[in-house]
């Protein structure tokens, strides 16, 4: 399989697979890096900074973006390409639903 | 150093909504005879010239906002928090999630767009980009709300 014909394997599978991970990453908050704004810090993983807020949203990006990709390399270079037969609309389908998630996560900011 | 970059952010933001609603019109509402006003010339754009324009502005607005965040984070963020404005701390954090997993679309977004396309994937390359559409405008106007509660350096 050439390359041309694997990026489509690799694209679907990394947006499906960032997008529910990243979801779970924030739940679950497991950040690759934290970053305390008012200290400058950057520690790995959950880590609190030792002043002020934590940020771990590059943090939760990083995780699922690592996850993505490696994903995508592991489906489009299986053997017998069974990525092929990947349906593209997951694409979108998982995103949306990834999306569901966080706003029903974050629905008590609406709620006050 | 921060006002400009507010700025520059939000006129980043602007051509990118621009680009990425020209687009969405057009793949749900192409034109199919020739153009004779602003409405159907406002359809009848080549929007498949769109698509790297809308990749690289996305990368480099979502950049800028990354940075514009920290400062967001420790100044704007706790000032709407003692105000309880929870609707626009709401908006907010839903944009900063839409705009991660708005970066996952962008390698399938790239693809779907190529003129070789097959058929079958052209629903995909229409509701990706109404996605990556509805993403931007929420991100644009949560920004803008933010912002008008309480702008970085006022």
């Amino acid at each position: 399989m050439s390359n041309q014909s694997r990026f489509p394997v690799f694209a679907v599978t990394f947006a499906v697979v960032y997008a529910a991970v990243y979801y779970f990453a924030v739940y679950y908050n497991w950040p690759l890096f934290s970053y305390g704004p008012q200290t400058g810090q950057w520690l790995l993983l959950n880590h609190p900074a030792s002043d002020g807020p934590t940020m771990y949203w590059y943090g939760w990006m990083a995780t699922s973006a690592i996850a993505g990709a490696v994903a995508g390399l592991i489906v489009c270079y299986l053997p017998g390409n069974p990525g092929r037969r990947l349906w593209s609309g997951l694409a979108w389908l998982v995103p949306v639903c990834s999306i569901a998630a966080i706003a029903h996560m974050l629905s008590g900011y609406f709620t006050r | 150093m921060w006002i400009a970059l507010v700025i520059t952010h939000g006129l980043l933001a602007f051509l990118l909504l621009g680009a990425v609603t020209h687009q969405v019109v057009s793949v749900w509402a192409p034109v199919r005879a020739g153009a004779t006003n602003f409405v159907a010339r406002y359809r009848a754009v080549g929007s498949a010239h769109y698509v790297n324009a809308i990749i690289v502005l996305y990368l480099i607005t979502a950049t800028l906002g990354g940075v514009l965040y920290t400062k967001y984070r420790i100044t704007s963020r706790l000032m709407m928090e003692l105000g309880h404005y929870w609707k626009s701390v709401g908006a907010f954090e839903i944009k900063e999630h839409l705009i991660a997993i708005g970066l996952a679309l962008l390698p399938a977004y790239w693809y779907f767009w190529r003129p070789s396309t097959n058929a079958g994937d052209l629903r995909t390359r229409k509701l990706l980009t109404t996605l990556l559409a509805f993403i931007i405008w929420w991100a644009f106007l949560a920004g803008h709300v933010a912002n008008n509660v309480r702008g970085i350096g006022t």
